[in-house]
């Protein structure tokens, strides 16, 4: 990209030759900046998104293990959590496709999408207990004295409101989760931030490409709060105990 | 209807029920009344084992409730339970309440339950709030609600623990209407209440606990009239 840039030099429109407009034409325009940056937000959306769903389910799975009655499973349960919360998420991408999932027949995409969906399990199994354990006794008793069994009574009685407990823990989590993605460079995964800094590098400007990639994330980040803030106030609504 | 023999519990250190014997006649109204921290509630939470006794045995119509291959989800179908803060399901609406449980222990289609809610809900007078949440009943519909929920089994006994503590006053009496009205059909009842008018008007038989016993029992107007008892006395002149 830098030789085509180096050989053909395109010009610059008219009145975009000096200063900020120049290193923006040159950044996002000149060499289709504006094309990779797009792809790699489409990447990052990939994985957030697959890694939420994948995460939702699996720390929903871990959360009903940690209260479970079986020993096994509780342990089981706590082990993991310790060593995802334990260890750095970039490690853990890291060894997800280089040591776990080390096979060429493996996309890594898809990959990134289990490695961020096992971290984000090990929180969302926490969000999800919180919401359990906030859910009131006497809601159990109630259950249990109209003889529902122990798992009618939590699947009827205590999960529909535990779920609704954790929702705005759970909003938190997503957009954290986004944010982490940012990762995915470490394991040459081209998403959002690892786009803008190829571009960089072959601009050798960073200020364009990079505040872009920001301005990209924090729009997304102040949508999603918005859109989320809405949805749990919708939710919320008639529902004053 | 229900036989309690020797029953104790304790919470750790604390002995809150002191070996307790005790039984009720099928169609008895009981009433039990005593200071806060002496035993009531716990009492009535080891009847339909909500709390497990610590030892001792109860008998409900003719089954060993604390024997250990007891179905005690069959049993508890045969008791209705009502709470000081009602637990009604805020996720469910006022007919909602009411079907959860018959649905779901399937001994109502959806249709038969939701028949026979609305009749209960008519009958407790809120029949045009069935569409409702909880969030949206005043205290005193919640607790209605709350007792057309456990009619909703069809229980044999009903428990009623401190049913009109958490109500505002001028609540409390059209839950006791309904307890009245529930009485005079002939349920079996037992009720933890400070409502003394409650306990002279509608309860066969009164039992004044304290110290995890009880210390005395009779009909309501000898207890309330003369009692034998220092701590009866003490308490009845203290509320009353």
């Amino acid at each position: 990209m830098w030789a085509i840039l180096a050989s053909q030099r395109p010009t610059p429109p008219s009145g975009w030759e000096e200063g900020l407009l120049y290193d923006i034409w040159l950044n996002l325009i000149a060499n289709n900046g504006w094309q990779r940056l797009l792809e790699g937000f489409a990447l990052t959306l990939q994985v957030t998104l697959g890694g939420l769903v994948l995460g939702i389910t699996f720390g929903f799975v871990l959360a009903l293990m940690r209260i479970s009655r079986l020993p096994p499973l509780r342990w089981l349960s706590t082990l993991y959590i310790t060593v995802v919360r334990g260890t750095p998420t970039v490690l853990q991408l890291m060894i997800w496709v280089f040591v776990i999932l080390n096979s060429p027949d493996i996309p890594r995409l898809l990959v990134g999408i289990i490695a961020f969906g096992a971290n984000s399990a090990a929180y969302t199994c926490e969000i999800f207990r919180g919401g359990i354990l906030a859910v009131d006794k006497g809601q159990t008793e109630a259950g249990r004295s109209l003889g529902l069994g122990s798992g009618k009574n939590m699947r009827l009685i205590v999960l529909p409101q535990a779920i609704k407990n954790s929702l705005p823990s759970l909003s938190n989590e997503f957009i954290t989760l986004f944010k982490e993605t940012s990762l995915l460079g470490f394991v040459a995964i081209t998403d959002l931030t690892r786009a803008a800094n190829q571009i960089r590098v072959v601009t050798f400007n960073a200020f364009v490409p990079l505040i872009s990639a920001a301005l990209i994330y924090l729009t997304v980040v102040i949508i999603l709060t918005w859109a989320l803030g809405k949805l749990e106030r919708r939710l919320r609504k008639g529902d004053s105990r | 209807m229900i036989r309690v023999e020797n029953l104790s519990k304790s919470f750790g250190e604390n002995l809150v029920l002191d070996n307790i014997t005790e039984s009720i006649a099928e169609g008895e109204k009981v009433v039990i009344i005593g200071p806060s921290g002496g035993g009531k509630s716990t009492f009535l939470r080891c009847l339909n084992l909500l709390e497990v006794p610590t030892s001792g045995q109860v008998w409900v119509d003719g089954v060993e409730i604390t024997a250990k291959k007891v179905d005690i989800n069959a049993m508890r179908r045969k008791m209705g339970m009502v709470f000081q803060h009602f637990n009604l399901f805020p996720h469910k609406t006022a007919l909602g309440n009411l079907t959860l449980a018959p649905r779901h222990t399937k001994i109502m289609t959806k249709a038969e339950a939701e028949k026979f809610g609305l009749a209960l809900l008519e009958r407790v007078g809120l029949a045009d709030k069935a569409h409702q949440y909880p969030a949206q009943l005043s205290g005193g519909q919640k607790q209605r609600v709350a007792i057309a929920r456990s009619l909703a089994m069809r229980p044999k006994i009903m428990l009623f623990d401190e049913p009109t503590s958490a109500l505002d006053p001028e609540m409390v009496g059209e839950v006791l209407d309904v307890m009245r009205n529930l009485a005079l059909e002939g349920m079996t009842m037992v009720v933890v209440t400070h409502e003394m008018h409650f306990a002279k008007d509608v309860g066969d038989r009164v039992l004044f606990m304290c110290g995890g016993q009880i210390v005395e029992q009779g009909r309501p107007k000898e207890i309330f009239t003369n009692p034998q008892n220092p701590r009866t006395r003490q308490f009845l002149n203290s509320i009353l």
